[in-house]
């Protein structure tokens, strides 16, 4: 029974810390305009749209991440290793994956950005200094909270996998799961504020994104404002439940009916998202209503 | 034309030729490894192989959007294809490989499970986010109606996109990747564990205790590798964006399948003989 307590307690901070993890995550990715709306940061130029946004997509979120998080879980091991106390042994990995996520932003946003210098884009000095940072401050709450779970879950929990493997896997589930819910709201709701709410961005848009704040030009930091009260929140919300939902089925039930509890309480909860999910698409069809072209304005 | 329309047509690029050099390659593969290995080594390529099929399989359900998907002008999750595969997939390895203990049948569903549990939530919050922040229900591009739910979806698609969200079938489509991908990862696990903890002794010179530790390293790190290589593959197969089981380039699998095949076999090849020694 005691320790069955210790691993929900274990669980309940570990689904804790993969909130927090994967609102950085994505708050980080829309800060360095990481993710899949980067598209348009780098056709904007071309369209003629020159802007003052981050630019350090030369790889996806998942491998990003894949490669932070078991950077900070392998030097952390390796201090563990070297009879460091658990909790400086995981601030010191992490510290030195920041560096490499630092270095990475830099380059990426030089080289990205280089590359559009046919199309007038300016190198932004003040930019690099300001943003890089602010992203390293962000990724550094996400990879600390990533290493931290997969530390509890190797040591408290007993999985067999080593820290570093640990890092791996949750690393690129926490980048995958922060793009998928994370980037249509960076993507269409803030690159795209002035079109029209609740449809899509028409392809032809493409490339037209906001390049003005409500004084001067929009930066990256706006982006990160705007995006860390829904999109960040919701992308934190996912690995949150993906975390404590994956490790609550496995502590409580992996014991019952010999393996066959955990896969069923699996399904059970598999089908209550669907018919959440469901539910979701049915109430936007029912309250929403199809798509109607925006009326036009008639001639004075 | 425009672009989009001048995109190759879904399925029409079958080779019957390069299907059938994949499959004598696929042979010639297997008859090396029984040559080398014929009890255990062989059985543990023939189990990476189903799980890398399973692996190239599932990811063609996995409903990826992409770029386009991140402003609202194509259905599907806004991410890779071999991204969030990998991520659906490794987190199904991660609870199949809790559950090695249990057995081969129980550690396999488990990871499935997993997988499935991941895409579960991921896809359902995905809904949540286009339909509570951006105001825009789902709507299908590449069917008039939904094949489970027979809901229409033209008419709630803006106007200038190709459909946008996750409507219901690609949710399904999600999760039956997430479980397939999840369960061929932890097959491969599992066999390659087995093999290693039955040849790490000997040719190490170490009792079973003291090498374990270094054959689940090993194992999860081939695992990972194989399902990336899967993954990888597949996305090419794909090319970009696809909205699950109902879209026309799901009609690509086959063609995914002997690749994904061949692939395993020469990647479960190479970790099969790091612990058969070559009589040379």
């Amino acid at each position: 029974m005691e320790h069955i307590v210790f691993g929900i307690g274990i669980t309940a901070l570990a689904g804790a810390l993969a909130t927090v993890a994967g609102s950085a995550e994505d708050t980080e990715s829309n800060i360095g305009s990481q993710g899949d709306p980067n598209s348009q940061v780098q056709l904007a130029p071309q369209m003629g749209h020159l802007h003052r946004i981050f630019n350090k997509a030369v790889a996806g979120e998942p491998p990003a991440y894949a490669l932070w998080c078991a950077l900070g879980a392998g030097l952390a091991w390796a201090f563990l290793a070297m009879q460091v106390n658990a909790v400086l042994a995981i601030v010191l990995g992490s510290i030195l994956a920041v560096f490499v996520q630092g270095v990475y932003a830099t380059t990426a946003y030089l080289g990205r950005t280089a590359s559009l210098s046919k199309f007038g884009q300016p190198v932004y000095v003040d930019i690099l200094k300001s943003m890089t940072t602010v992203a390293m401050a962000h990724a550094f709450v996400a990879i600390f909270c990533t290493v931290t779970i997969c530390y509890l879950i190797n040591t408290a929990l007993g999985h067999p996998f080593p820290l570093p493997l640990l890092g791996f896997i949750w690393g690129i589930a926490l980048g995958a799961a922060g793009s998928a819910t994370g980037n249509p709201y960076y993507g269409k709701e803030r690159q795209y504020q002035n079109q029209k709410f609740g449809a899509g961005v028409p392809i032809s848009a493409s490339g037209n994104i906001v390049c003005y704040a409500e004084a001067g030009e929009r930066n990256s930091l706006d982006n990160g404002f705007f995006t860390a009260k829904f999109g960040g929140p919701a992308s934190g919300l996912c690995f949150g439940l993906i975390v404590f939902l994956e490790l609550w089925r496995t502590i409580l039930f992996e014991q019952v009916g010999a393996g066959w509890g955990a896969i069923i309480v699996g399904i059970l909860i598999i089908l209550i998202f669907t018919i959440i999910d469901r539910y979701i698409e049915v109430w936007a069809r029912k309250n929403y209503g199809p798509y109607t072209a925006p009326a036009k304005e008639a001639a004075p | 034309m425009t672009a989009i329309a001048a995109k190759p047509q879904a399925g029409s690029a079958m080779n019957p030729a390069a299907m059938a050099v994949g499959i004598v390659l696929l042979i010639i593969l297997i008859g090396i490894a029984y040559v080398l290995s014929p009890g255990l080594g062989l059985m543990a390529l023939i189990g990476v192989i189903i799980g890398g099929v399973m692996i190239g399989f599932g990811v063609h359900f996995v409903p990826v959007g992409g770029a386009p998907a991140a402003m609202g002008q194509a259905p599907g999750i806004a991410t890779g294809v071999a991204m969030l595969a990998a991520g659906a997939g490794l987190a199904g390895l991660f609870g199949g490989a809790w559950a090695a203990d249990q057995g081969l049948v129980i550690a396999v569903i488990t990871g499935g499970i997993g997988g499935g549990l991941m895409m579960a939530i991921t896809c359902m919050m995905v809904n949540f986010v286009y339909v509570f922040g951006m105001g825009i229900p789902a709507a299908s591009g590449k069917v008039l109606k939904d094949p489970i739910t027979g809901d229409s979806q033209p008419e709630y698609k803006s106007q200038g996109t190709e459909g946008h969200g996750l409507p219901f079938v690609s949710f399904v489509g999600g999760v039956i990747g997430g479980i397939l991908g999840g369960a061929g990862g932890t097959l491969i696990y599992i066999e390659l564990l087995d093999l290693y903890k039955a040849t790490f002794p000997t040719l190490m010179g170490a009792s079973a205790t003291q090498v374990l530790p270094l054959a689940i390293s090993l194992a999860g790190v081939f695992a990972i590798g194989m399902f990336l290589v899967n993954a990888v593959l597949t996305a090419y197969n794909i090319t970009g964006t696809i909205e699950g089981p109902h879209d026309p380039k799901f009609k690509r699998w086959p063609r995914a399948i002997v690749a994904s095949a061949v692939a395993s076999a020469l990647c479960g090849l190479a970790a099969i003989l790091i612990v058969v020694p070559l009589a040379i």
